[in-house]
């Protein structure tokens, strides 16, 4: 990566809000997204979860208020209609169907390419927005009614229905509906103490119910004190719920229901009106007209969670209904025109208050680049240290000086643990869950599988496994095109698995785990899998492979033709994938974080994609090595082991070195000799003398060489050193863009005394030598090839790989699990 | 750069005087017997050579790639680039210009700075007056009283590639 100073661009206050506004938005987004996902999962196995829609209500209204903030005219104006669509939900006006999900899946889509289009990197999606909008607007229209009869059954004071807020009646329908009993509490509280004992009470019922609504009931209070009604309602019996919130001012009863209504009397009650009898909802913004018909307007909290919001009144007449109908039936318990105390409101905001101001302060948003910053002062830090040891080393010789030495030493390893604790820390800043990127794919798996009307039940774990930014931002993308082609190619549609007796719903897992400096991924689904014989055809007609080549292949190689630009084994692309773009710059991609993909497949019975990942771009421990006087890093991360190297362990093999290492054939690479080094040019041109630089001399004779065993992902190449110098832990930068097109170094560290050692980039080396330098892919060498192409080298691949050979039978059995080159 | 143009702002009042005329300002340095001059804005420092470590499988005048104050940077030979020598030398008086390319920033590995000139429209020949095939980098032959003839170079072809 590279190096950015630490900030030194002056940015105005106005961008920086900007900046702001776009992150907390996103995250508003992401947020949403993951709450319509669970609310989805809900909705699947035919439940609900009041809770849930209110947070989705919670985030819009934010997103409302943020984006009128900031005059994002499109953006609040979709908030609103939404806005309206969730209210409608949260009372139970409208039902959460799967197309009302569709609609708020949609809207995610479109804050995001809204938001994107607001930074300058996109167009506008003004059409789309328009076309949800009309939708939403549809779905309006068809709000169905509620229904109060259940509420009518149980003998509750019309005077306290009257009060309730639309949100509360809801809330009550719904748990009486749901066969919950009602509890009626009484409790008095001392006005100088009401909001923590409010607090403690609700607390206490939390475990067993939910708390509809309370009241002041306007008898027993004094001065100092107020008697409230509170609902409760529960599934659980009197004694429990009232053992529960037991205290010395606290009285609790069941409120019954009324013995199975008489019609005579249920027809004397007038039924509260449907909604589909109500007159038109009122538009949003029609002026709160409802609100004074002898409800007490303190009921109205702004608290746009619970209460009833100023900017969208119940419809009209609703309330007034029932109190004047059943007053005759009951004495009220206290007279609706008593204006309750204020106290009831105050707790609520005081906690929405607390819980605002909590999540604010916890988290700050960093710009990467400032983490950059940190880490390379870091670096230079380890410079430092290494400085100092060296001083302490010689200081260390001096026998005078011994007793200076010792506490030099004790400071010295005080500083590099505080050091090594300050470079964990800022990666451990750098890192992030995979779960942010796997909620925008379980959206694209939804959608996907929608549009493709193919059923897919997407199995995520491990998505608590961190990596690095950085990494996490590069990686939605190639997941992205692996999950549609395993939809649209892997998947098959529900007839066709219903013949092969597999289940309905196809399944994609999508798996995350660290092992050791890396962290796997897999995309894994239980489709038709791919099959050897087909995409050999496809490679061969789209003229990929030649048949002579066709033959010579083993099934792993065939399953890596996938990833060649402009493979597809369809004839026609759809709209999902097949354009034979995507799985090359799957692979481009991940090769750009130092990963690489594996694919193993069983016909009929899925296929697997692995991705391994280093876990941080930033520091890594390297193992440095010298050939040819030259100094090159070894990214720990890919070093299996090292081995001291004899000549006499060499075995050719059609024209390649190979030995043999704990019973396994491993391909053999001198690396003096992939980069050319040999009587060349000298490695580090030192002038600290300002004089003609020498080369450093080149060892004739090697009295030592060593083999470091390097693995990527399941490919092991031996590379022949001079020298094993040491480990270090380095910070990489990436070489500039003049020496990009160089292949075989991942970057480049500074290593001391001002030296900068190049960092290779095993797994590139590794499928260099594996493919024989390939042939499809030059490289970029200074002049000639590095190693001679030969026929039949797939044959050492290595163990279980071989004659694997497909290409002329067109079978092709159980493939090899591991990769391709 | 800074400390550059402040050593110019430091130099004789008749000199600075000068300036409101129309003049550029190049640094002037040799590659083996030529002298080139490369306009000043584009240096961003003059650096003493510093360990520079090669690249295998580079280009062959891409002598490597050093660490300036933390940052990584190529540096191109410019004698090889331009063809003028076969071998690489770095002795005493050899100097790396720190250059502003497109997207980074490059170091351009030369014989011996020189020093700044002013030069007047009027001292700046066109580039033709060599002949007709002069390669895109080279912009002018500027002809300071007093001083050497100088190759005036455009990095934008030098990097464009």
């Amino acid at each position: 990566m590279a190096e950015h100073s630490g900030g030194g661009r002056g940015e105005s206050a106005g961008d920086k809000a900007r900046e702001e506004f776009f992150s907390e938005a996103q995250e508003i987004v992401d947020g949403l997204s993951r709450d319509l996902l669970a609310l989805d999962d809900v909705c699947r196995r035919g439940g609900s979860d009041a809770e849930l829609v209110n947070d989705v209500f919670r985030a819009v209204h934010t997103l409302k208020g943020l984006s009128g903030l900031f005059g994002a005219a499109m953006m609040s104006g979709l908030s609103h209609e939404l806005e309206n669509l969730l209210d409608d939900l949260r009372l139970g006006r409208i039902e959460l169907t799967p197309q009302v999900l569709d609609l708020l899946f949609q809207s995610v889509e479109l804050y995001g390419s809204i938001l994107t289009a607001a930074k300058g990197d996109g167009p506008e999606p003004a059409a789309e927005v328009k076309a949800l909008l009309a939708a939403l607007g549809q779905v309006a229209q068809q709000r169905g009614g509620g229904g109060g009869s259940v509420i009518a059954q149980y003998e509750l004071d019309p005077g306290l229905l009257g009060v309730l807020t639309e949100y509360e009646e809801h809330r009550l329908r719904t748990n009486l509906q749901a066969g919950l009993s009602l509890y009626r509490m009484r409790v008095q509280f001392q006005l100088a103490t009401i909001d923590s004992a409010l607090d403690d009470l609700k607390a206490k019922t939390r475990p067993h119910g939910e708390i509809i609504t309370f009241l002041p009931t306007g008898e027993g209070g004094d001065a100092e004190s107020v008697e409230l009604e509170i609902l409760v309602a529960s599934r659980e019996g009197l004694s429990v719920l009232g053992a529960a919130v037991a205290g010395p001012n606290v009285t609790i009863e069941e409120v019954r229901r009324r013995d199975a209504a008489p019609p005579l009397k249920e027809s004397m009650r007038p039924p509260r009106p449907t909604m589909s009898e109500m007159p038109p909802p009122l538009p949003s913004f029609a002026p709160p007209a409802a609100m004074g018909t002898g409800i007490p307007e303190a009921i109205e909290t702004d608290d746009y969670t619970e209460g009833t919001r100023t900017s969208r009144p119940p419809p009209g007449g609703s309330q007034t209904g029932i109190p004047a109908a059943a007053h005759s039936l009951q004495p009220p318990l206290f007279p609706p025109s008593q204006p309750p105390g204020g106290p009831q409101h105050g707790p609520r905001e005081q906690q929405q208050r607390e819980l605002t101001l909590r999540s604010v302060t916890q988290t700050v948003r960093v710009d990467i680049r400032k983490l950059d910053h940190l880490m390379n002062i870091v670096g230079e830090l380890a410079i430092v240290r290494s400085a100092v040891s060296r001083l302490t080393e010689r200081v260390r010789l001096d026998a005078e000086m011994r007793e200076l030495a010792t506490s030099l030493t004790r400071l010295h390893r005080s500083f590099d643990r505080h050091l090594a604790q300050m470079q964990n820390g800022i990666l451990e800043v750098r890192m992030v869950p995979l779960g942010q990127v796997f909620d925008k794919l379980a959206r694209i798996v939804r959608q996907i599988s929608r549009e493709h009307d193919k059923q897919v039940n997407l199995v995520v774990t491990g998505a608590e496994t961190e990596i690095d930014k950085l990494i996490v931002e590069e990686l939605s993308d190639p997941l992205m095109h692996m999950i549609r082609n395993a939809i649209d190619h892997g998947i098959e549609d529900r007839d066709e698995r219903m013949r092969v007796q597999k289940p309905a719903v196809g399944t994609i897992a999508l798996n995350a785990f660290q092992k050791g400096n890396h962290v796997v991924i897999e995309v894994e689904d239980d489709g038709k899998g791919m099959d050897p014989a087909a995409i050999l055809a496809a490679a061969i007609k789209r003229g990929l492979v030649t048949e002579a080549e066709a033959r010579e292949m083993s099934t792993k190689d065939v399953l890596a033709l996938a990833f060649q630009p402009g493979f597809t084994t369809r004839d026609e692309a759809t709209s999902l994938s097949g354009r034979g773009v995507g799985m090359d710059i799957v692979q481009t991609n991940i090769a750009k974080l130092g990963g690489v993909v594996d694919i193993t497949s069983d016909v009929g019975i899925g296929t697997k994609m692995t991705i391994t990942l280093p876990i941080t771009l930033a520091i890594i421990s390297v193992l440095i090595v010298e050939v040819a006087g030259r100094t090159f890093c070894m990214p720990l991360a890919s070093v299996e082991e090292a081995i001291v190297f004899e000549e006499s362990m060499v075995r050719t093999f059609e024209g390649r070195e190979v030995m043999t290492q704990r019973g396994a054939t491993l391909p053999l690479a001198r690396l003096g000799k992939v980069f050319q080094l040999e009587g060349h040019r000298a490695g580090v041109w030192f002038n600290e003398d300002a004089k003609t630089p020498v080369p450093p001399p080149v060892r004739s004779t090697r009295p030592k060489s060593y083999v470091v065993i390097a693995t990527v992902a399941d490919r092991r190449v031996g590379f022949v050193v001079d020298r094993l110098v040491g480990q270090q832990d380095i910070v990489i930068k990436a070489l500039g863009r003049s020496l990009k097109k160089v292949r075989g170094f991942a970057g480049a560290t500074e290593l001391g005394d001002q030296r900068v050692g190049l960092v290779l980039d095993a797994a590139a080396l590794i499928a260099e030598v594996l493919a024989g330098e390939g042939g499809r892919q030059q490289p970029v060498g200074m002049s000639g090839e590095v190693v001679p192409r030969r026929n039949g080298e797939r044959a050492l691949l290595g163990p279980g790989e071989r004659g694997d050979n497909i290409g002329g039978r067109g079978g092709g059995g159980a493939p090899p699990r591991g990769g391709f080159s | 750069m800074r400390g550059l143009s402040r050593r110019i702002e430091g130099r004789s009042a008749m000199q600075r005087a000068d300036e409101i005329g129309k003049r550029a300002e190049y640094l002037a340095f040799t590659l083996g017997q030529e002298a080139y001059a490369i306009e000043i804005g584009n240096i961003v420092e003059i650096l003493k050579p510093l360990p520079i470590t090669e690249v295998p499988r580079a280009d062959p005048d891409v002598v490597g790639v050093m660490s300036v104050r933390g940052r990584l940077v190529a540096v191109l030979d410019l004698k090889r680039r331009f063809r003028l020598t076969r071998t690489f030398t770095m002795d005493r008086k050899s100097r790396i210009l720190l250059v502003d390319a497109a997207t980074e920033e490059i170091g351009l590995l030369v014989d011996e700075v020189l020093q700044v000139y002013r030069l007047s429209e009027a001292e700046i020949e066109p580039p033709t007056v060599l002949g007709t095939e002069q390669a895109p980098h080279v912009v002018g032959i500027g002809r300071p009283v007093g001083g050497q003839v100088l190759m005036l170079l455009d990095l934008a072809p030098l990097f464009s590639e």
